[in-house]
């Protein structure tokens, strides 16, 4: 009997390792779809454009483990909760004792892009697309990049920084929708077209014109925009069909507890495909830190009499647009109270989303001065303070302010004797 | 494993700590006064914060599970097997500041002329780390951890001696804070 992951991302990667650590006497099986385990997906954009050699994609290998097997290049086709077995589509059945799922999801085409094959599209999730999208790239030089999430923007930002002619095209009002306010993203907006970039948005995908098989022109929102490139990043759908029919979806998702187990305690979820039900809200923190930070607990878990929750379901997400540092502590909640500060002129704004005085998110843009301390902050769901608030208006360094000293606080419970004095 | 340990009731805030490890960690001029005239800047490792009711010198804490390391986008963070600790190899580094995002000690620092982070490794590859060498009050100390279960052992005893001073009735509950 093993412990059998799927996916080889890196959710799957991280439950591996940290299974054959924290389990040493259990042998794990890796199932990857790719050819490939053990890459940085985050770096994909840069490797595409040619910033950065293949090897440094990566992640060290460590030695030989012989209790860790990886079987790359297969898919799983069903699962058997009664047997405990997972068949492969070569028919070859595995038997497991526990069972991660971790194979995150496929990229999302929209209709138009996913039809009749066409050269020039490719989406960004992939090594082996990358590969394939770098050599296209070596003499197609005008790229549209479909999809205003954060690999679309990096992607942007990167293509355009290697000298290529680069429009973003985005379907509704603003870049980065479920993670920025509007008034965040239009700073980041004006960055990338200080770079070069075109943005339009509110421009859904209307047709897309191809001469000999490859793509020319692409129309979106009323534009007509020639191209001889289009990448999409427009998501990704998580992959359930090999789940359909064993119990495990709720509503055609993937649903596990704060433990990141499923409905069946044998079987825990991490990643892109885990939708975490906690406190009556489904969260789906999809960013790398939280894959990573899953696949690790998912794999404690496995063999412990009472498992640990997550305890940190931030979409904290940072990145670097060439001159722009900005990080997300958090989407924007509606109806939440905003505190900001600004400083257009330099293209600073940081903010806050409070929530019956707790911070439950916000956005720094431009100066993430603080950022480490404002998220612990978020994490910490205590009212906050107007010396926590000063944080948003930053000094030229990172922050820790000292509280009063209160010297220690005791609590004194007093005995009914004591009480009825 | 080494930490570096402070001295509350030593530490003036004079900040000797930070400028020697900007010049000795940060400048190509290994000296003060070449420091100050690089371009880019160079950048401490550790910063004393705090004011006049008492200043702080903070480095990276080397947690055990240290956030960034989960957080780190390239493998460029990575804990160095023999020492414990959590270094970050430039090489990889992109600049993409997650880490800095993750450290609830805001003591990854963003470096944006050189697109990479900076961070203490406590001086790994030098005999002792330079803030512990220069603190003119000696209020940084490098401690074994097998000193601090003395220091906790110590504590323990302070605050029981201390409950037991106050009398022998009711429960008593340290540190709710709330």
């Amino acid at each position: 009997m093993t412990c059998i992951i799927v996916g080889g991302g890196i959710a799957g990667f991280q439950a591996a390792m940290t299974c054959r650590a924290v389990w040493p006497d259990r042998a794990v099986t890796l199932i990857d779809a790719e050819k490939e385990t053990g890459y940085y997906r985050t770096l994909l954009p840069q490797f595409m454009v040619g910033a950065l050699p293949e090897e440094k994609l990566f992640f060290k290998k460590g030695e030989n483990d012989p209790l860790l097997t990886v079987r790359s290049g297969v898919r799983v086709r069903s699962l058997d909760r009664k047997s405990r077995s997972l068949t492969l589509d070569s028919g070859e059945t595995l038997c497991y004792d526990r069972l991660i799922l971790a194979h995150g999801g496929e990229s999302y085409l929209p209709g138009i892009l996913a039809g009749p094959p066409c050269r020039g599209i490719f989406p960004v999730r992939d090594l082996t697309t990358a590969r394939k999208t770098q050599a296209w790239l070596a003499d197609h030089r005008r790229v549209v990049v479909f999809g205003g999430s954060l690999v679309g923007v990096k992607t942007a930002a990167h293509l355009r920084q290697a000298g290529f002619e680069v429009s973003l095209v985005v379907r509704r009002g603003h870049i980065l929708l479920r993670a920025l306010s509007p008034e965040s993203a239009e700073v980041v907006e004006a960055h990338l077209r200080r770079l070069g970039i075109e943005i339009c948005v509110n421009a859904p995908l209307e047709e897309i014109r191809k001469i000999n098989g490859a793509i020319d022109a692409l129309k979106a929102g009323g534009r007509r925009l020639p191209c001889n490139t289009i990448l999409v990043a427009a998501g990704t759908i998580p992959d359930t069909s090999f789940l359909e029919g064993t119990g495990l979806l709720t509503d055609g998702e993937l649903v596990v507890s704060q433990a990141l187990q499923t409905i069946d305690p044998r079987i825990f979820a991490a990643g892109d495909v885990a939708v975490i039900s906690s406190r009556g809200e489904k969260a789906r923190p999809n960013t790398w830190p939280q894959a990573v930070s899953q696949g690790k607990l998912a794999a404690e878990n496995l063999y412990r009499s009472t498992p640990m929750p997550h305890g940190d379901l931030t979409r904290i997400n940072a990145m670097e647009l060439h001159g722009l540092a900005m990080v997300i502590l958090g989407p924007p909640v509606s109806g939440a109270e905003v505190i900001s500060h600004a400083r257009p002129e330099a293209s600073v704004r940081r903010e806050l989303f409070l929530v019956d005085g707790r911070a439950v998110g916000g956005a720094l843009i431009g100066d993430i001065t603080a950022a480490g301390t404002l998220h612990a902050l978020i994490n910490a769901e205590r009212p906050l303070t107007a010396r926590d608030a000063e944080l948003l208006r930053p000094r030229t360094e990172n922050v820790i302010r000292f509280p009063e000293q209160t010297g220690r606080r005791h609590a004194l419970i007093l005995s009914p004797k004591r009480s009825s004095l | 494993m080494k930490v570096i340990g402070v001295h509350m009731d030593r530490c003036t805030g004079c900040k000797t700590c930070e400028l020697y490890c900007g010049a000795e960690r940060g400048s190509e001029g290994k000296t003060l006064l070449a420091a100050v005239q690089e371009t880019p800047f160079p950048q401490p490792r550790i910063r004393v914060e705090g004011g006049p009711e008492g200043a702080f010198p903070l480095q990276c804490r080397h947690c055990l599970q240290a956030p960034c390391l989960d957080a780190c986008l390239t493998g460029a963070l990575r804990r160095e097997e023999k020492s414990g600790m959590v270094i970050i190899q430039e090489d990889r580094c992109i600049g993409c500041w997650t880490c800095t995002a993750f450290c609830p000690y805001g003591v990854i620092y963003p470096s944006p002329e050189r697109k990479i982070a900076v961070k203490c490794d406590r001086c790994l590859y030098m005999e002792k780390p330079v803030c512990v060498d220069v603190c003119p009050t000696r209020a940084l100390e490098v401690v074994e951890l097998e000193g601090i279960e003395e220091l906790l052992r110590e504590k323990r005893q302070k605050t029981t001696k201390a409950m037991a001073e106050m009398g022998n009735e009711g429960i008593r509950l340290l540190d709710l804070g709330r």
